[in-house]
């Protein structure tokens, strides 16, 4: 364990560790900066928790982490969807066992004492126990402190105050709408199940980087070589991930990144609208999608095919057919779950495409998700070596430019994303707790 | 209970144990070639049974898909499996489903599988369905349904042949 352990919340200037082009190895794995991070950044900040579409019926739900605390995202029996802690107000047991499913009511087993899927309490076994002073109606299941809702995407912050989710996302916000957007219809469901892997290995290496996939998913390029007219070929044509190419990378501000491919997808518009076409619905989706947002927006959404390829800070990701979800574990522990999303408005035959197209490289068994994993998990080993304790993210800085909208801008194996990730982890975590 | 001719069994278990072979051992051409064309090779995520069409599954390949696959891991860039993974699977439970000597059929089993790789030892428990057909006199694999009972939890680097 490095110094920085031992000093850590001790007095330390936790913000020294980030710096103009490096930061330091003890951000990914010292315990004490992972506590720290657990009350300055996701107990205080606005944590994605799911999409609406995942209870579309009273009484679904699905129990969700906000750092290492359980939430229950439930739709009552009002309709209304809350965000509402995992924790009987009696003994403070788990009232929901089951990661999703479908209840009348939450019943803690320890005692008896039950909720309804509003949260209220509505049943004390031996209430004749307690006083008057007993007031069941605010005992019911704790509501997160805050929470709020961008087109289906339901946030929650444990903090009571705090800028308002709209400010928090920022620029991140249009980037959510080229997901929803893709659908004809302006409707997902993301209800086509998830991939749930793990690592040995911080959360942050997840990160957004344009620079790693020639390296790190060297395999998957040599297959597209190979078969350049496959759908994820068709989207990666002409290598977008040399800077030579249109595709840049984006800090949209507070800690929002996002692998910008919008001039690159664009570029090789055409060839792709063919492969859509080729799918069946494919031909009324243009039709559909080219009448209904133009030509200009219509194309970029068929083009981006509802991959914004966004990270929103600290542990959301959208990226090709899925919302992901980086779980942190422990300091060298990570969960990654990607909920796959169907498209309404399109075929069956449509959204089997994108499915498809998202095992092939997520998941555990997928050509891409595991070599991440094993390099996050490599890295994580190699920084334990922490006699020289700097990690290099100054590529590109000598280049990077501020675009008209205020966002920073680098050519794609920059690292714009990562130094805007730092600068909003050196904000949150210098803060009082 | 209709007891299986025992030499019927015999040759679809030897099919079985053949394929975990080849498999353990990373030898992936011979493996491929176990393969008919016309092929699925279909592990489901989250839950035993899923509608393809409508939910993600952790493996959902064509005989393209497949090989590209095996091209993958044979190259120089499958970091996920640099070191390789150990393997050895028992196979067990074999029965005959709908399953005729001449022309094949479906095959449930089930396995054990450890695996070794840095350091680490997992243990992987799965039920698996192959439906097996004959061609040219062998039995070859046309489709292959392997259910891991840890598909609905935080599953490791599964990048190796299941």
């Amino acid at each position: 364990m490095t110094d920085i352990a031992l000093h850590a919340g001790n007095g330390l200037d936790v913000g020294s560790l980030i710096q103009e082009g490096r930061v330091h190895s003890a951000i990914y794995t010292d315990p004490a900066i992972f506590e720290l991070e657990l009350r300055r950044i996701f107990y205080k900040t606005w944590i994605y928790i799911g999409h609406e579409s995942e209870v579309p019926k009273r009484g679904d739900y699905q129990v969700r982490l906000i750092g290492r605390q359980q939430v229950i995202m439930v739709r009552g029996t009002d309709e209304k969807v809350r965000v509402l802690m995992n924790r009987c107000r009696h003994r403070g047991a788990v009232v929901c066992e089951r990661a999703t499913g479908n209840v009348k009511f939450f019943r803690c087993v320890y005692h008896g004492w039950m909720y309804d899927t509003t949260g209220k309490l509505i049943g004390v076994t031996g209430r004749e126990a307690y006083g008057p002073d007993f007031k069941p109606e605010t005992m019911g299941l704790t509501p997160a402190p805050r929470q709020d809702n961008y087109r289906g995407f339901v946030f929650a912050s444990l903090s009571p105050e705090g800028e308002s989710l709209r400010d928090f996302l920022g620029k991140a916000a249009e980037m959510i709408d080229f997901l929803v957007d893709a659908s004809p219809v302006g409707q997902i469901a993301v209800d086509a199940g998830v991939s749930k892997t793990i690592y040995t290995g911080n959360w942050k290496l997840v990160g957004m980087d344009g620079y790693h996939p020639n390296y790190v998913h060297a395999s998957v390029v040599d297959a597209w070589k190979r078969d350049a007219d496959s759908g994820m070929g068709a989207t990666h044509r002409e290598d977008p991930f040399d800077d030579k190419a249109e595709s840049r990378t984006r800090d949209l501000g507070n800690g929002h990144a996002m692998l910008d491919m919008r001039k690159q997808r664009m570029k090789h518009y055409p060839v792709y609208e063919g492969f859509v076409r080729g799918i069946p619905g494919g031909e009324e989706y243009v039709k559909t999608m080219l009448e209904k947002h133009g030509e200009e927006r219509g194309k970029l959404l068929i083009a981006l095919a509802g991959d914004p390829h966004v990270g929103v800070f600290p542990n959301m990701q959208i990226i090709n057919n899925q919302i992901r979800i980086m779980n942190p574990l422990a300091p060298d522990r990570t969960e990654v779950n990607m909920y796959a999303v169907r498209l309404m408005g399109v075929t069956d035959d449509f959204n089997a495409v994108r499915l498809r197209q998202h095992e092939s490289f997520y998941g555990p068994a997928g050509a891409g998700s595991p070599d991440d994993a094993e390099i996050f998990e490599r890295a994580q080993m190699g920084m334990l070596a922490d006699v020289n304790p700097w990690v290099e993210i100054s590529r590109g800085m000598n280049r990077e430019v501020k675009d008209e909208d205020g966002t920073i801008v680098g050519l794609i194996t920059d690292e714009v994303t990562q130094r805007g990730q730092a600068r909003k982890w050196r904000e949150l975590m210098t803060q009082a707790n | 209970m209709t007891i299986p001719d025992y030499a019927v069994l015999r040759e679809a278990e030897e099919f079985l144990y053949r394929e975990a072979e080849l498999a353990d051992d990373h030898r992936f051409d011979e493996w491929l070639a176990l393969w008919t064309k016309e092929a699925l090779y279909w592990v489901p995520c989250n839950e035993e049974d899923v509608d393809p069409r409508k939910k993600i599954s952790v493996i959902y390949e064509d005989w393209k898909k497949i090989d590209e696959r095996v091209y993958r891991l044979k190259g120089r860039h499958a970091h996920a499996q640099a070191p390789r993974s150990r393997l050895a699977r028992v196979i067990s439970n074999v029965r005959l489903g709908d399953y005729e000597q001449a022309t094949g059929g479906t095959v449930t089993s089930r396995f054990v599988l450890g695996e070794v790789r840095r350091d680490t030892q997992s243990v992987w428990l799965a039920k698996q369905r192959h439906v097996l057909v004959r061609v040219d006199g062998e039995l070859r694999m046309k489709e292959k349904w392997v259910y891991f009972i840890n598909n609905d939890s935080p599953m490791t680097n599964l990048t190796f042949l299941v």
